[in-house]
């Protein structure tokens, strides 16, 4: 028997707060409403990713809405007794805006939600995701009813034809053609399939909505199993994602129980089975057709396309392979409409997407934006901007290791698929790794092209060969053994990878080098002429220098120096001595006054480097 | 054949350790029994055994700790368990804890015989104190093994979850595992060595007690990882894909564990470690130096 329950107190259970302190924070809570008493009327819902993991643990109170971040052991009886005894919400543990001082107390009014639209994450951080009535109260399987016992396959495909829905998953194809193909292929076995093998460096959405949602994808598999008239359904996830699988797994138990997987689903005459297949980390898997391979236990390589999936796909039957969030988004269309879905996001870029904020910025989290919204809201008004505020926003990478970095000048873009590609990056699966300043960009590349080199699969030689090419290139510019020309070998060897490789990973292996290249030309000449890094990342090609006028004589850099390279006196400007100098830029960093500068290497005259910074100014100015 | 074999069974039903005893004294071996995991740590702080055959489910004292206890002070010692439902679960963790084999309930005479004999060769045959790669893998990790391999065969595309399996029980999939996973699902060996090298999920080299990994995903990268990288391998004196010497660390570099809110992310057998720094790695080494 249950009592009366006047409080939720969903908690967040994604793997950003775990990690944060969940757990702990959960059983003190636990402990605390038990010794007081409370816990018959209040209940804890753990619930998957909230989205906002910059201030985890998070936990949002019901029926209030009250929002509590930064959770800890110490606060909770403190909390308990405030919130849920005397009844008074606990400010100091609500949310406030950097520069203002009041506490923001509920979820909606908090500007990292206020942009935000959820229909993938409709249900995030509101339900528990491994109870299914959850799901069901929310309107859940209502649209997988709808397709089997009233559309036919047509009206499907028709519907989410008309909805404009894109593949999530990076190219942005139309699901609704890819649909429709496999659904006029004839065959004895068809494969519905979901692409769990979230790959991208710095994207983890699909991560989080198996974690949070999984009863959202499995009901968006059943009714494109139907559209195309599947009865076998695999999900290919990482096996670095053991919550996502372990979700999945319950998920699909209940729904056997229930009647909504196996034969004769909902009486309707209809037959669909799901399995889960775990990926073993090959990030060219993502790719379909190498994934297709990597189910039939072989090595993950992809294959000329045509024949295309649609027709000769998994075990060569026609197959049809869905990304995590794609699938999510397919209930609502059925449910609502396609009319629905288009009142939102531009003409040719329908809907929401979902991306995970990470890197330089200050609100690190899983965000979801009707499409079209300008890049400058989402990092400004959502992302609040960069982490540390004295730093400036230099670009913001979208696309991983396929994509590119989007610089300041076009940050007033629209976020769609063509204004994306256009600025030379690709929405890709929705990563976005926003940079500062101090980031050195030719390192940058180096970093995603390490990645590919790493990750071709070795089937076309241009991108297996043509990949660690370009890597030694880069590693020479970036340890000073660049040399005149180079810029112009790297983009003509792009060239080349891009229209001789086989698949989507070699294709766009060069894009981060070819858009670095494009709007940060200045950094790798001055790597290579200059033998600068401007933003010290490059140990070989920087220098450290403390600027009399600006030094307060603090000592903090002298407290930091590993090498003890940093003389002075107190309240006296200090100086690096540059013998014992090993460019750790520990200095730089600690330096609360700016008064640590970047100059080329081996350079000792602090005359000259003020010129050339000077110059430099003057020639961006 | 038993020669001075010394054999400790613990159990709290007496007539289990009648029936051991009776059936081990026959072969020649020098057997005693104990009815609680608390007498038996009593006996052994006394004595050394080569081999115990004990029981899971005990008053007081149960068969884990017991386990843990001889694993601690007393290593030389082989370890059987005698259980009643060898559940997948149980046999995990008994697996981990460094168990030779297990007598499932109720068993026939030749069953205890036939474990026996190979535990005591298992024992003997072993290089004392030194921790050595073994190249040979007991009993009871080669019966899961071939569990594995019975349950997915003729299944079709089964190899990767099979090898997915076998690295769960063994650790690592040397050549002597891969051609075993081989025979057993009728490929050629060096098929299944195609997907283990191709996939970065195996690993042939055998992992320390603990397994350090570094997230090098972008959002780790631009907070700059590599730095505690750095000092990571300073620390341990350890390279990447390498075990300490005293194979209590092995360390790895991922590509994104897709918690990049958490960024830099360094995650140590399943705990995973947000917001990192140089400054936090030796006190965390610490906090793993001391557990087994």
């Amino acid at each position: 028997m249950e009592g009366k329950i006047r409080a939720n107190l969903l908690m967040c259970a994604g793997t950003g707060c775990v990690a944060s302190g969940t757990p702990k924070v959960k059983a003190a809570l636990q402990e605390e409403l038990q010794k007081r008493g409370l816990a018959d009327e209040i209940k804890i819902v753990l619930t998957g990713c909230n989205g906002f993991c910059a201030e985890g643990p998070v936990m949002l109170v019901y029926p209030e809405g009250i929002f509590y971040q930064k959770l800890t052991v110490d606060e909770i009886p403190k909390l308990v007794e405030e919130h849920f005894l005397k009844g008074r919400p606990y400010e100091k543990l609500m949310f406030r805006e950097p520069e203002k001082k009041t506490a923001i107390p509920t979820m909606n009014e908090i500007p990292f939600f206020k942009h935000q639209v959820l229909r993938v994450l409709r249900n995030k951080g509101l339900i528990d995701p491994e109870n299914m009535d959850e799901y069901i109260a929310r309107d859940g399987y209502l649209a997988a009813a709808k397709a089997l016992t009233e559309m036919t396959q047509a009206d499907i495909i028709k519907t989410v034809k008309d909805s404009g829905l894109r593949g999530r998953g990076g190219a942005g194809f139309p699901t609704g053609m890819k649909w429709e193909f496999a659904s006029k292929s004839v065959a004895d076995q068809k494969y519905m399939l979901c692409n769990g093998d979230e790959g991208d460096p710095g994207a983890f959405m699909d991560r989080s909505v198996m974690e949070a949602d999984p009863h959202s994808v499995i009901e968006g598999m059943i009714i494109g199993a139907k559209a195309i008239g599947a009865s076998k359904g695999v999900i290919y996830v990482r096996a670095e994602y053991p919550l996502a699988v372990k979700r999945l797994q319950l998920a699909i138990d209940k729904c056997r129980e229930a009647g909504l997987l196996g034969e004769n689903i909902l009486d309707s005459g209809f037959t669909f089975d799901l399995e889960i297949y775990l990926g073993a980390g090959a990030f060219v898997c993502g790719e379909e057709t190498a994934l297709m391979r990597s189910i039939e236990g072989k090595r993950g390589m992809p294959r000329p396309r045509p024949p295309f999936p649609a027709h000769k796909g998994l075990w060569d039957k026609p197959s049809v392979l869905n990304n995590v969030e794609t699938l999510a988004q397919i209930a609502p269309v059925i449910l609502h409409g396609a009319e629905w879905y288009k009142t939102l996001g531009t003409e040719k870029s329908t809907g929401t997407k979902v991306f995970a904020l990470t890197g330089d910025i200050k609100n690190v989290g899983l965000v979801e934006v009707p499409m079209g919204i300008p890049l400058r809201t989402i990092i400004y008004d959502i992302g609040g901007g960069m982490k540390n505020k004295k730093k400036k926003f230099k670009s913001v990478q979208m696309g991983g290791p396929s994509g590119g970095c989007i610089p300041e000048i076009l940050i007033d873009i629209p976020v769609t698929y063509e204004d994306v590609v256009k600025t030379g990056a690709i929405m890709g699966s929705g990563g976005m790794v926003v940079m500062d300043e101090d980031t050195c960009m030719v390192s940058t590349s180096k970093f995603f092209l390490e990645f590919t080199a790493d990750e071709s699969c070795g089937k076309c030689t241009p991108c297996r060969v043509g990949t660690r090419v370009m890597l030694d290139m880069l590693t020479d510019i970036t340890e000073g053994r660049g040399k005149d020309g180079d810029i112009e070998t790297l983009q003509d060897l792009s060239r080349d990878i891009i229209s001789t490789s086989l698949c989507g990973l070699g294709q766009t292996a060069p894009n981060p080098v070819l858009s670095t290249i494009r709007y940060f030309r200045d950094e790798y000449e001055s790597h290579i002429k200059d033998n600068w890094c401007k933003a010290g990342i490059c140990r070989k090609l920087c220098s450290f220098h403390i600027f009399e006028d600006l030094c307060k004589g603090c000592g903090a850099c002298l407290r930091g120096c590993p090498q003890q390279a940093i003389a002075g006196e107190k309240k006296q400007p200090h100086r690096i001595i540059q013998e014992l100098c090993i460019q750790c830029r520990s200095c730089y960093d600690t330096c609360k006054f700016g008064a640590i500068k970047i100059g080329p290497a081996g350079c000792k005259d602090i005359k000259a480097m003020r010129e050339l910074l000077e110059k430099v100014k003057e020639v961006k100015g | 054949m038993g020669d001075d074999t010394k054999i400790l069974v613990v159990d709290d039903e007496p007539i289990v350790i009648k029936s051991c005893t009776a059936v081990l004294k026959s072969e020649g071996y020098n057997v005693e029994g104990m009815l609680s995991g608390k007498d038996a740590i009593l006996r052994m702080e006394q004595t050394p055994y080569d081999l115990v055959f004990t029981d899971l489910k005990m008053p007081e004292v149960d068969g884990i700790t017991l386990i843990r206890w001889i694993k601690q002070k007393r290593p030389d010692t082989g370890i059987v368990i005698i259980t009643g439902y060898p559940s997948q679960d149980t046999m995990k963790d008994a697996l981990e804890l460094g168990i030779i084999d297990y007598v499932p309930k109720p068993f026939t005479p030749a069953v205890l015989l036939d474990v026996t004999h190979r535990a005591v060769e298992w024992v003997k045959g072993k290089a004392p104190a030194e921790k050595k790669v073994p190249e040979e893998f007991p009993p009871a990790m080669i019966q899961e093994i071939d569990r594995v391999i019975t349950q997915y065969k003729g299944k079709p595309g089964s190899s990767i979850p099979v090898l997915q399996r076998c690295q769960e029980i063994v650790g690592y999939l040397p050549p002597v595992v891969q051609k075993r996973i081989a025979k057993g699902l009728n490929m050629t060996p060096a098929e299944i060595h195609s997907i283990v090298s191709f996939y970065s999920f195996f690993t042939m080299k055998p992992r320390g007690d603990h397994n350090i990994r570094i997230c090098l995903g972008t959002a780790c990268y631009v907070k700059r990882v590599e730095e505690v990288l750095n000092k990571i391998k300073q620390d341990l004196k350890l390279e990447v894909g390498e075990v300490t010497e005293d194979r209590k660390f092995s360390l790895e570099t991922v590509r994104c564990l897709g918690a990049c809110g958490l960024a830099p992310v360094m995650v140590i057998d399943d705990e995973t470690y947000g917001a990192m720094n140089p400054k936090k790695v030796p006190e965390i080494l610490k906090e793993y130096a001391g557990k087994d």
